[in-house]
């Protein structure tokens, strides 16, 4: 979901997505950078982002990935269930 | 094996990885590293790239292809991890398909096997049926002439009757035949020995002229028979020679083709050899081929080519192309009825009945209820055997699935689909299968040519040569890559779908003894050891009725002697030209020089019983002739010698014997049976009774009653004659003229009739040496008829069926049980860190394990009981239940199964319960 989510952004490199979750969710979700990658393939597998190899201002060509139509919708899906799950735990945090 | 996608994507990822660590190299050089520490940093933040490409990898094989690829890889991998069960179970489904294979090979070359010819679909073999005797199946030449100029749907016709013949003059003619070899033996079967002669009988096959040329077939050497040279034959008979024949008699002498042999009496030429293992149209492989056109020349007296009525010929054709089977039996059949109006009424030949072509087989259409069934028999065993094999195998993957279950759970959480995952255990279960199916297949070879070698040396000369064609061919291949499989699927698929059962948290924490291995959880654990047992049961309990009944079967007492008698068959030669007189002097000659041997009781002249020839005739009684469905009832006689009724110790109840005299004087008496006479005069004293004889079947030669009145002047027991499987229903003797001494003596001996044989042998040839003869025990002649030695064949052949699938339960009913148990250690820990008994807790471990066992010896038994009951209905000599089988066979699975769970719980039970509870 979160890379869905980053990807709403704009087409980005994993290198960059990694970079990006870190940053926005301030340090706090530490990912390997190397553990995106099976997401990604999967993500790409069921049809939610396009990669494509495109040349990047420092001269090295990095793989690109793209949100699709599909991608979005999942996103929006997926944003639901999590809406859904936070409420139902801050319910049950709730002092009573 | 890696496709080229798969490939590339590798390479994407690869060049992914690195261009992501380079851009993160960059950035830290960007904030000041130096550039090997900046690389080291990369790699920190990365990760480990080969696990990320590992589990990349896991996720792509998507595609078809990549999936069978990949599975088996993963295949070939994880069995060798396993290697010492994986042995085991591969070496138990070789051994179940090979057998399967081995059956269904030797069935194959058996009974599906075609004509060899050129284009072989194209030949159907014809035959006639009569309505009340469904074994008259030939033809007479004059016919098979009339259908050969008269019909249009063949291309050609051709008939083939075989005989035997005396070969003279050619190496020194052996004194006595090849002794059985050591599968006869041990069915109990033994061939006559040839005691005598100077000739040898060969077997021979008269074949019209255009033979081989319907068939396609050319010679090996020289030449075949071509048509258009019957008046040459007719004078100046030429030969063929079989392969093996030639081979075997002649070593191959390649100067042979040219010459010329001395076949009864007439000098042959020979004229070519025939390709090996030829056998044409017929059963076994002949050693002399000769022409039709020769036959009379060669067989003196017994012209066939001017009989009408004797029915000697087997007919085949090959149909016209574009002709179907129904078209050529059509006009067959609209010929026959031509035909038919041409005999006269009241023979064989004028008769009604029908023509049937079937497809072109060396074998009859009809084989006889008891040969199928056997089959059906033998295929079943085997079947069973697979069965059980496959469900040994099942046991194993489950419980080796149990130990992986850690590795599943990963696999499933990562994301595969159930369905991969079956699918890929279900691979590991057909690439176990299909080595095992390799295997089979070269035990399968090398069994089969052992027995094809061995049966083939132990069948005596004069038998012809029995060319069984084993080697593998489509079909086979086909076959045993099916039921590979079937078993790999059979034995994989149960497993397989409990092992991937989605329950992943327990999984991944290791708990294996809580799926597959737990107590009683493992529906499928049990059912596989309960089918085991039931089905091995089974199977053994079947073969003891068949070894019981076929033993049953010698013990029958057919009311004669049968242990102290020998049987010979004289036979002169012909060619010799020997009048019948002077044969007849001959064999007088013998009964009284044989009579007065030391150790030899009597000597009659007669034919043994059980044997065949029987002659049948109608009774008529007070002027009645006596019927039965519109015909006359048949009445079972035969001429017998004063002295045939000692001979063979069949005791007289009522009268008396005949008199030499009365034979001599061919004085019109008779003895008969006692139900003979409790059928033609129920309640009354039989003795003086008079009735009339009139013979059914009327062979010319032969003597025989033609409305003879004879007087009854004895009662003679009554004795099995016919069949083992009954009484006689009827019996009728006549006096025996002494004239009328046909090719059978008896001889009752006081010891062992084998004993007697050298000097019988001796005695005959100081009278004349030309003679042939050959002597075999009467008890052999016994368990020599084909039904007997069907059953006996199935009887062993079951026995060792059964046992190897008890081999095969036992082990893995001893292994799953004891496997099942070990899992269930840290119960014992658990049971006992909460009180119980170290006793109480193997006592109920024990009693659990037995379950299955016991569940699955009520089923076979129900089931055996029910296949006793069709088996006595099928096979000779069976009924009743066999104590041994039913309770010995139960009582060993259930110690190898009580064993298979003492040992492990007992071992389990003292260990520290700690322990036991850390072992999950």
């Amino acid at each position: 979901m979160l890379i869905l989510q980053t990807l709403l952004l704009g087409p980005m490199h994993g290198h960059g997505i990694a970079r990006h979750i870190q940053r926005t969710s301030d340090e706090v979700l530490q990912v390997e950078h190397g553990s995106l990658y099976p997401a990604l393939q999967r993500l790409d597998r069921q049809g939610w982002i396009t990669a494509k190899w495109e040349d990047t201002e420092r001269g090295r060509p990095m793989k690109f990935y793209r949100l699709t139509a599909a991608g979005r919708k999942q996103l929006i899906v997926e944003e639901s269930k999590w809406k859904q799950l936070a409420r139902a735990i801050a319910q049950v945090m709730r002092p009573a | 094996m890696w496709s080229w996608r798969r490939r590339s994507r590798e390479r994407d990822l690869e060049r992914e990885i690195q261009a992501h660590l380079d851009w993160e190299a960059d950035e830290q050089i960007g904030r000041g590293l130096p550039p090997d520490e900046a690389r080291y940093a990369a790699h920190r933040a990365f990760g480990n790239p080969t696990s990320i490409r590992e589990i990349c990898r896991e996720g792509w094989g998507w595609t078809s292809l990549e999936t069978v690829i990949q599975d088996l890889r993963y295949a070939w991998r994880m069995p060798r991890k396993n290697a010492g069960a994986t042995a085991m179970a591969v070496l138990a489904l070789s051994v179940g398909i090979g057998v399967n294979t081995a059956v269904f090979t030797a069935f194959n070359a058996v009974a599906l096997r075609p004509i060899q010819a050129a284009h072989p679909q194209q030949l159907v073999n014809i035959h006639r049926t009569e309505p009340d005797d469904p074994s008259a199946e030939r033809f007479s030449y004059p016919d098979y002439l009339y259908y050969r100029d008269h019909s249009q749907s063949f291309s050609g016709l051709i008939a083939a009757t075989g005989d035997s013949l005396a070969l003279r003059a050619a190496p020194a003619a052996r004194r006595v035949t090849s002794l059985p070899g050591r599968i006869s033996s041990l069915v109990g079967f033994q061939f006559p020995r040839q005691l005598s002669g100077s000739a040898e009988f060969v077997a021979g096959l008269f074949v019209p002229e255009n033979y081989f040329l319907v068939l396609g077939i050319s010679a090996v050497r020289g030449r075949t028979f071509l048509p258009g040279q019957e008046q040459d034959f007719r004078n100046h008979p030429a030969i063929l020679l079989s392969y093996s024949f030639w081979q075997r008699r002649f070593s191959a002498d390649p100067g042979l083709v040219g010459s010329t042999l001395n076949l009864n009496g007439v000098v042959c030429t020979v004229i070519g050899i025939t390709p090996k293992d030829f056998m044409g149209t017929w059963v076994n492989v002949p050693d002399i081929w000769l022409p039709m056109a020769s036959q009379p020349l060669v067989q003196q007296g017994f012209d066939l080519l001017r009989r009408p009525e004797v029915n000697c010929c087997r007919l085949n054709g090959r149909l016209k192309p574009g002709i179907a089977l129904e078209q050529a039996q059509a006009e067959m059949s609209v010929l026959a009825e031509q035909l038919r109006a041409k005999h006269a009424a009241g023979l064989k030949n004028g008769g009604p009945f029908t023509i049937l072509l079937t497809r072109g087989s060396p074998f009859g259409w009809r084989p006889q209820p008891q040969v199928m069934a056997t089959v059906m028999l033998i295929m079943g065993a085997v079947a069973l055997v697979l069965l059980i094999a496959c469900a040994n195998v099942a046991g194993l993957q489950l419980a080796r699935s149990a130990a992986r279950q850690r590795e599943i759970g990963i696999r499933l959480s990562l994301g595969a689909g159930r369905r991969r995952l079956v699918r890929q255990l279900l691979t590991e279960s057909a690439m176990v299968a299909i080595i095992a199916g390799g295997l089979g297949l070269l035990f399968t070879w090398w069994t089969l040519r052992l027995l094809v070698v061995t049966v083939a040396d132990s069948l005596p000369t004069e038998w012809g040569t029995l060319a069984l064609q084993v080697d593998p061919d489509l079909r086979v291949f086909a076959y045993v890559l099916l039921i590979s499989l079937a078993a790999g699927v059979l034995f994989g698929l149960a497993p397989a779908l409990e092992a991937s059962k989605p329950n992943l948290t327990s999984a991944l924490k290791d708990e294996g003894a809580s799926i597959g291995g737990g107590p009683g959880r493992s529906r499928l654990r049990d059912l596989l050891v309960g089918s085991q047992v039931a089905v091995c049961l089974f199977l053994l309990i079947a073969a003891g009725l068949l070894v019981r009944g076929s033993s049953r079967a010698l013990r029958i007492d057919p009311g004669f002697e049968t242990r102290h008698i020998l049987g010979l068959d004289v036979e002169v030669p012909p060619g010799l030209g020997y009048s019948a007189a002077k044969a007849a002097t001959l064999k007088r000659q013998i009964i009284e020089r044989l009579s007065s041997l030391p150790g030899v009781r009597s000597v009659t002249a007669g034919h043994p019983p059980l044997t065949g020839g029987l002659r049948t005739a109608s009774v008529s009684r007070d002027g009645q002739r006596l019927m039965v469905n519109g015909r006359g009832m048949a009445f079972y006689y035969r001429y017998a010698a004063p002295n045939y009724f000692d001979t063979l110790g069949i005791p007289i109840v009522e009268g008396r014997l005949f008199t030499p005299e009365e034979a001599e004087a061919k004085t019109p008496v008779a003895i008969v049976s006692e139900a003979t006479a409790r059928r033609l005069w129920p309640g009354r004293d039989p003795l003086g009774q008079r009735f009339l004889l009139d013979a059914i079947e009327r062979f010319s030669g032969e003597v025989y009653p033609a409305a003879l009145t004879v007087q009854l002047i004895g009662v003679a027991k009554d004795i099995r004659s016919v069949s083992l499987a009954q009484v006689d229903t009827s019996a009728v003797y006549l006096p025996k003229p002494p004239d009328q001494i046909g090719d059978s003596v008896l001889v009752r001996t006081e010891g062992e009739p084998g004993a007697s044989m050298v000097e019988v042998a001796r005695e005959i040839q100081t009278i004349d040496s030309n003679l042939v003869v050959y002597a075999q025990p009467l008890g052999n002649l016994l368990t020599g008829n084909p039904a007997f030695v069907f059953s006996r064949l199935a009887a062993i052949f079951s026995t060792g069926i059964g046992l190897l699938g008890l081999l095969l339960a036992s082990v893995g009913i001893f292994g799953m049980v004891s496997y099942a148990v070990v899992q269930r250690t840290h119960e014992v820990g658990v049971r006992m860190a909460l009180g119980a008994g170290k006793g109480d807790v193997v006592r109920l471990i024990i009693r659990q394990s037995l379950r299955p066992v016991g569940s699955g010896v009520a089923v076979g038994l129900a089931a055996a009981a029910a296949a006793s009951r069709i088996l006595s209905a099928l096979l000779f000599g069976l009924n009743s239940l066999d104590t041994i089988s039913f309770v010995g066979v139960p009582a060993f699975l259930l110690a190898v199964a009580l064993l298979a769970s003492y040992l492990p719980a007992r071992r389990a039970a003292p260990v520290d319960p700690m322990v036991a509870l850390r072992y999950e």
